[in-house]
């Protein structure tokens, strides 16, 4: 599955993380990016604004 | 001793002093020595430990202060669990020569049971990165044929359990890592309810995936391994405070009048299963309707919804716990692990945010599904075992997870064996019960495998051959 995120646009990604990549492991994310872009737009499908997440801050934390 | 003993029988013996846990306990070393240059399922091994364990153990039954069903029985733990004073890597030689100074909670409740600590089992990297042949020890191999996979991650425990190097161990599922490995080896496993069984001690991979649970060869194995497991720890923030169940009041119970959901589009058409797999589910549905359960299918949101969802949460978790590392010593990681794990660092916050409001959507559609319901069924692996040199670097994520939405969930679901496919190897279903209802889980699990045969075929024929 091919991103849609550019080459351009994926080193400034890379360089947002400030991880010590290869030329050749940014390629093999790149190649590899576009299976977890799938997944990331599939669970930004539109929600009701009120719908609160799973985890709520517990303020008798343990 | 030729025979392999489960734990339930093994404690009979035990406690009618007609088996002695060292006369055991040399039984699974022997066996270790013979299997274990083929399957690689120990990182370490400790025989010194196990006899002295087990030396402790016969003294305590010969004076009559058995410490209960566990005393005397062999274990082993995945090597992410911490062991006081025993080296625990998870698999990594960015831990390689890690010493905890404590054990964590599963190990220190399993050491009071009495249980002979047999060493420390394969895992894939940190739980998440195999088959690696990268990294300082070799990937465990599948103890039905060594040419082929274990899955993962707890790889190690899966083949030993399978080979009878151990009567049972722990395992760590955070999408699967208990389920899978007991289905393409052919034993049971059970991901507990989200809360059951404390996590402190063990080495974190997605704070709010990670479950711990036992593996064992029989379904009654797990449910005694899971009792000395269970129960509230204030070390595990999510560990939950309730009165631990009897896991065996169930067992030899009959399943009339059960009602069970079967997902049929998930193994089906979502993630589509071999025709052996397929062929178990249906034969376990046809013994569950013919011991007087009501079996209806169930709809869910399509598979690829819940994996999705669970993946955003647990590469975001997983990054987060491994981001110091990978900034300073991104190249001490086995490829794999690394590669898969970097993809975290690309998720917005606004994403995993998004996923966790996904996360709860989800949680109410399988409740509202359950609520006529006592279990669902579905697969746990969609095939036998590949052969490990050919296991996908991104099969995780070009194929749904069949184990996944229940991580998400946090509901208990369990794999057991159904049979096995054409090339040999096992195969199996996955169970699913409501939260906290581990009972019914083993009650319905062993009502199907008492009624099949295949849990007297062990992989020896092809262990002796690889050995």
């Amino acid at each position: 599955m091919k991103t849609t995120v550019s080459e351009s646009d994926f080193e400034v990604m890379v360089a947002q993380t400030g991880l010590p990549l290869s030329a050749e492991q940014k390629r093999t994310l790149y190649e590899a990016y576009g299976m977890m872009e799938a997944m990331i737009t599939r669970v930004n499908t539109p929600m009701p604004v009120e719908l609160e997440p799973a985890h709520m801050f517990d303020v008798e934390v343990r | 001793m030729d025979e392999i003993l489960t734990i339930a029988e093994a404690s009979r013996l035990i406690a009618e002093r007609k088996l002695s846990p060292v006369e055991l306990t040399q039984a699974c070393l022997d066996r270790v020595t013979q299997f274990d240059d083929a399957l690689h399922a120990f990182i370490l091994q400790t025989p010194d430990r196990a006899m002295a364990d087990a030396r402790a153990a016969e003294a305590r039954v010969m004076a009559g202060k058995a410490l209960g069903p566990l005393d005397g029985i062999p274990i082993g733990h995945k090597d992410i669990y911490n062991t006081a004073g025993i080296r625990t890597t998870g698999h990594s030689k960015v831990l390689e020569h890690n010493v905890p100074t404590r054990d964590g909670t599963v190990v220190r409740k399993w050491a009071k049971a009495g249980t002979v600590l047999m060493g420390k089992l394969s895992t894939h990297e940190f739980a998440m990165g195999g088959p690696s042949f990268d990294v300082p020890w070799p990937p465990a191999r599948n103890p039905w044929n060594p040419d082929h996979f274990t899955s993962g991650s707890s790889s190690g425990t899966g083949a030993a359990v399978a080979a009878g190097m151990v009567l049972g161990g722990t395992g760590s599922d955070t999408g699967g890592s208990i389920r899978g490995p007991a289905a393409l080896c052919g034993i049971t496993g059970i991901k507990p309810t989200y809360g059951l069984v404390s996590r402190a001690g063990v080495l974190p991979l997605s704070f709010s995936m990670d479950h711990a649970g036992p593996m064992a060869w029989t379904v009654e194995d797990c449910a005694l391994l899971l009792q000395a497991m269970a129960g509230y720890d204030a070390e595990d923030p999510a560990s939950v405070d309730r009165p631990v169940a009897d896991f065996t009041t169930g067992i030899g119970n009959s399943v009339k009048g059960m009602r069970i959901g079967v997902v049929r589009h998930f193994f089906e058409t979502d993630n589509a299963a071999s025709p052996a797999t397929l062929q178990g589910i249906n034969h376990a549905l046809d013994v569950f309707e013919h011991l007087g359960a009501e079996v209806s299918d169930v709809t869910l949101s399509p598979l690829a919804e819940y994996h999705a969802c669970g993946s955003v949460i647990l590469s975001s978790e997983a990054y987060a716990v491994h981001e110091p590392w990978l900034k300073t010593r991104f190249n001490d990681y086995g490829e794999l692990f690394r590669d898969r794990i970097a993809l975290g660092g690309f998720i917005r916050a606004t994403d995993y945010m998004q996923a966790l409001r996904r996360r709860r959507t989800l949680c109410l559609e399988v409740k509202s599904a359950m609520a006529d319901l006592d279990l669902l069924v579905s697969a746990s692996q969609p095939a036998e075992a590949p052969r490990i040199t050919e296991v996908p670097k991104w099969g995780t994520m070009e194929k749904p997870s069949l184990t996944m939405p229940f991580n998400l969930t946090g509901y208990p679901a369990m794999t057991v064996p159904t049979g096995f496919g054409a090339g040999g190897l096992p195969v199996g279903m996955q169970l699913i019960a409501k939260p906290f209802q581990e009972p019914l889980l083993f009650q319905a699990a062993h009502a199907f495998e008492k009624s099949i045969s295949i849990r007297k075929r062990r992989p020896m024929p092809a262990l002796a051959e690889a050995a």
